[in-house]
């Protein structure tokens, strides 16, 4: 039997993050179950010691290297130690409450064993880290605070971006939103957040798009409930934009869920024919909910997209959308666990996988189609590589990806496609490329 | 000594019934000990044999504060002795994260054999009875979830299966 840590936040945060140290499950899935077992009032502690535990780790964890003399046998000590060390650094909780209730933590996971090194590493973090930092101040994962081989991967495919990229990536993103301009304008809609006093700013690429000056909650939105906005990355925004289905086309959205890109899609265009796939049945229905909420239908089908045989009725489609399974390198400021939970064997993995489906998915398209690949990485090898080596030996398939969107540059072309990567004020990394099918 | 794996649901392997122990030996000792190494370093309070996919009725108990009070019990019987239900929110190494209210009789009395084969009777409340049913439904191929509604236990079902999947 295990004990229940509830109502003690740091206990809580302790088990999420060993989760996450684990590799068992995602922020987003275990954060809500802790949610449960705190405090209204504590909710806000436990979610920054959570996203900002998860943000730090690979800084904190050289730093715990540097404090303990042997790494702790048990991995729920160790996230109460990069906790606690969390604590010291990034917020203002006072030294000595954010030690004691640290230790205290440890008694409620009946780890009483370990308060004596979790209280001297953090006592001992408090007196010599200034020291400590100036030691580990040349090390890149120390100052990018992402795990090594993800920081070299960055720096050797961007050296001239990577420092951006990092900083990025260690920031918070903005909440941005698109609206739905089948409904409403965006000049009209911006005149509709300043009387409800929510400021706002034009986006710069996506002519749909309006950044927030400060995340809200969606219910202050005016006509969020009735499908006038919805909460998308600007980044994200683009690919209804490039994908541009005409009148009455038949589209496929082969990786759907949670389903923004599907809604855009009909948004943009309503009288698409749009198939909206996805292999997880749960995050299906939040395509569902989404669909829902602004007014739209689309055949939901829950299937491996790679695995045409299982699914499709041989109708092929005029449009793809493939946002391909991808290690999420571009969207970590708003998922900073993938910092822990992506390996660099994964990679690999997953390049075979999008070429794998991005085949699939071209036998099912139509002469003179187009297919759109996205991904949310910034490392080559899931996106312009996999395009590259696709469109080499693939004869009916070329790449189109627009060089101007509204008359202006985006991005960074590639060999094939074009890398946006994530801007503290602007939108998410993402990968595009537009691919042609010959008639 | 050894950590051993811990089965995680739902495994169907923890739905099988322990054997009574026949004789409490060096080589039983050697299992109890790695048992506990095992449930201190997960951490848990209880661990069942069940639950390292030994099929034999043994479960290791430590409720203290400071891993002072290491109990064992092999082939325990329970007997009820307060019928007045009590609530506790009850976890398992075997349902790792998830957490859930369980009641249970408050006061029972276990009979079992401790780790030199001999006899003994403890009465226990609070947490240490509510960790002595919780082990030994385990024996009898019962989990925590088993008195949960069918919705959650099949929500906690869904997401286990995900997250072994994912790690497999």
């Amino acid at each position: 039997m295990k004990l229940d840590a509830r109502g003690d936040v740091r206990a809580l945060a302790a088990q999420v993050l060993a989760s996450l140290l684990d590799g068992r499950g995602s922020l987003a899935r275990l954060l809500p179950r802790a949610e449960e077992r705190v405090d209204e009032r504590d909710r806000a502690l436990l979610r920054e010691l959570c996203y900002g535990g998860a943000r730090t780790a690979p800084r904190l964890q050289l730093l715990a290297g540097k404090l303990l003399r042997k790494p702790p046998a048990d991995i729920e000590v160790e996230a109460l130690i990069l906790l606690g060390l969390y604590q010291l650094e990034y917020t203002r909780i006072p030294d000595h409450a954010a030690i004691s209730a640290t230790v205290n933590a440890a008694r409620t996971l009946k780890l009483d064993r370990a308060t004596g090194v979790i209280n001297g590493v953090l006592r001992n973090a408090q007196r010599s880290r200034e020291q400590l930092q100036r030691k580990l101040s040349g090390n890149p994962q120390f100052s990018s605070m992402h795990p090594a081989w993800l920081q070299q991967r960055i720096k050797a495919a961007w050296p001239d971006a990577a420092a951006d990229i990092f900083r990025a990536n260690n920031a918070n993103p903005p909440m941005t939103l698109r609206v739905n301009g089948a409904r409403v304008s965006r000049d009209d809609y911006l005149q509709q957040l300043k009387a409800a006093n929510i400021a706002a700013q034009p986006c710069t690429i996506s002519p749909v798009g309006i950044t927030l000056a400060a995340a809200c909650a969606v219910s202050e939105l005016p006509g969020f409930a009735e499908g006038l906005v919805s909460v998308q990355d600007e980044s994200a925004q683009l690919s209804a934009l490039l994908l541009a289905p005409a009148a009455e086309d038949r589209v496929l959205d082969a990786c759907a869920a949670p389903g923004g890109k599907s809604c855009h899609l009909l948004e943009q265009q309503p009288s698409v024919h749009l198939s909206a796939l996805d292999i997880d049945e749960e995050r299906l229905d939040r395509v569902a909910e989404n669909l829902a909420r602004i007014g739209c239908d689309a055949e939901l089908i829950c299937a491996d997209a790679a695995e045409s045989d299982a699914w499709w009725d041989g109708q092929p489609f005029d449009c793809i959308l493939l946002d391909a399974p991808c290690s999420a390198t571009g969207v970590i400021r708003r998922n900073p666990d993938i910092k822990l939970l992506r390996r660099e064997e994964d990679i690999a993995e997953l390049a075979q996988l999008q070429g794998r489906i991005l085949r699939a998915m071209w036998q099912i398209l139509k002469p003179g189609g187009k297919l759109l690949y996205a991904t949310c990485s910034v490392l080559p090898a899931e996106n312009s590589e996999v395009v590259a080596a696709f469109v080499a030996e693939t004869e009916d398939a070329s790449d189109n990806t627009p060089q101007l969107l509204g008359g202006e540059p985006w991005g960074k072309p590639q060999a094939a496609g074009i890398q946006l990567f994530p801007r503290p004020d602007g939108g998410d990394g993402f990968y595009y490329a537009l691919l042609s099918k010959a008639e | 000594m050894a950590k051993l794996e811990i089965l995680e649901f739902p495994d169907p392997r923890l739905r099988q019934v322990a054997k009574p122990v026949s004789e409490v030996t060096d080589e039983l000792r050697q299992l109890v000990d790695d048992m506990f190494e095992t449930m201190y370093a997960a951490p848990g309070v209880g661990l069942a044999a069940t639950q390292i996919n030994v099929h034999q009725r043994i479960v290791v108990i430590d409720v203290s504060e400071d891993q002072s009070e290491p109990l064992v019990f092999i082939n325990p019987e329970i007997e009820v002795l307060e019928e007045e239900i009590h609530q506790y929110d009850e976890g398992c190494l075997s349902v790792p994260g998830f957490y859930e209210t369980v009641e249970r009789p408050r006061k029972v009395r276990v009979k079992a054999l401790d780790r030199a084969g001999e006899a003994f009777a403890i009465e226990a409340e609070g947490l240490l009875a509510v960790c002595i049913q919780h082990e030994v439904d385990h024996l009898d191929g019962k989990l925590f979830v088993d008195y949960i509604s069918p919705l959650k236990r099949n929500r906690i079902r869904s997401k286990l299966e995900k997250a072994q999947r994912q790690r497999a």
